[in-house]
């Protein structure tokens, strides 16, 4: 079997595969891996729509074709192609592991739950690609502050929900 | 057009080495929360410190002069983290991995998970002005890395963060082994 066809890495092999990338990007393109800034930018054309003159929308997002978009259009492509390639693509409503509720509950926590992240990845000033991955390879302190508070708040929460 | 390929290959390399890694799905990324499955811990420690490896040899080497370094703002870092670890815990994933399950066929993904995070863009759009310089304000280190923070050779900083991440893989690894040993 192929390391293209295997269903998965060792996490390890994963890690530093994922920290070769981060280095490339912030190397090549003085950009950090990012996951949360294309979000905020599609976000940006819906809210310069409802609210032209959004300091946000209108000054601090980027508009059109950045580095960002190409990067999140980038990962569903390669995981597309990663998933065929393994035979772990399958169309399906909720996770087939781990998931005990309905399909509706599912979708509403997911709703809610994405919501929340894209909200605090704002308030941190990224995500666990651009504030952790990336901001821990340059050393950051604040990268590793925002990973004590995911694990912080994550803890509790996953405990409760799988009471 | 070539820098926009590029940036597409990079995202590519991004989306497959998530999916091997299987951080697309729900259960791996709850079980670290519960201390059930430690995927996501070792990829995030491993890809942390590879890249810090590799951005410090790069800068001694004289191939990069700098780094794209993040501001250190101590309250929106912490507060954006706890709320965005309950959110992780809540969904499964977080606003990259979005897309590698929505790569393996995962519709709730695909359709409320974009929805969900389009809603989160517009509303810290809308608190902007009234959040953001606020917490900023707390807490501010402004544009500093450990090796400043410190006043350490960066050398050492990479020395003291691969030390700890060895000794914390051959904790889990021994634990692991052990678990099987009894299972």
């Amino acid at each position: 079997m192929s390391v293209w066809t295997r269903r998965a890495w060792s996490p390890y092999a994963a890690g530093a595969a994922l920290g070769v990338v981060a280095t490339i990007s912030m190397a090549a393109f003085h950009k950090p891996l990012s996951g949360s800034g294309a979000w905020m930018q599609i976000g940006g054309y819906l809210g310069r729509a409802v609210a032209p003159d959004n300091l946000f929308f209108d000054r601090v997002v980027g508009r059109g074709f950045t580095y960002e978009i190409a990067l999140l259009v980038g990962m569903f492509l390669g995981a597309l192609a990663s998933a065929l390639a393994s035979g772990s693509f399958a169309v399906r409503m909720v996770p087939d592991i781990g998931w005990r509720g309905s399909v509706l509950e599912r979708w509403l926590v997911v709703f809610f739950g994405t919501a929340l992240i894209e909200l605090a990845a704002g308030i941190a000033g990224g995500c666990t690609a651009s504030l952790a991955i990336s901001g821990g390879g340059a050393m950051a302190p604040g990268a590793f502050v925002f990973m004590a508070g995911m694990f912080a708040g994550g803890i509790p929460v996953a405990w409760w929900v799988s009471r | 057009m070539i820098s926009v390929i590029l940036a597409l290959l990079v995202g590519v390399a991004f989306g497959v080495v998530l999916q091997k890694g299987q951080l697309g799905r729900y259960d791996v990324i709850v079980g670290v929360f519960r201390f059930a499955d430690l995927t996501v811990l070792k990829v995030l420690v491993t890809g942390v410190g590879v890249a810090m490896l590799g951005l410090q040899s790069l800068r001694s080497l004289g191939v990069i002069a700098t780094v794209p370094l993040p501001a250190t703002h101590l309250a929106a870092q912490a507060l954006g983290g706890v709320m965005f670890g309950v959110g992780m815990a809540l969904a499964g994933f977080c606003p990259g991995t979005v897309a590698i399950g929505a790569g393996e066929g995962r519709l709730d993904n695909v359709v409320a998970g974009s929805l969900g995070i389009t809603t989160g863009a517009l509303v810290f759009g809308a608190l902007y002005r009234r959040i953001v310089p606020r917490l900023a304000a707390l807490g501010d280190l402004g544009q500093l890395d450990f090796a400043r923070l410190l006043d350490a050779s960066p050398w050492l900083v990479v020395a003291l963060y691969w030390e700890c991440a060895l000794l914390l893989f051959y904790i889990l690894e021994r634990r692991r082994a052990r678990s099987l040993q009894s299972a």
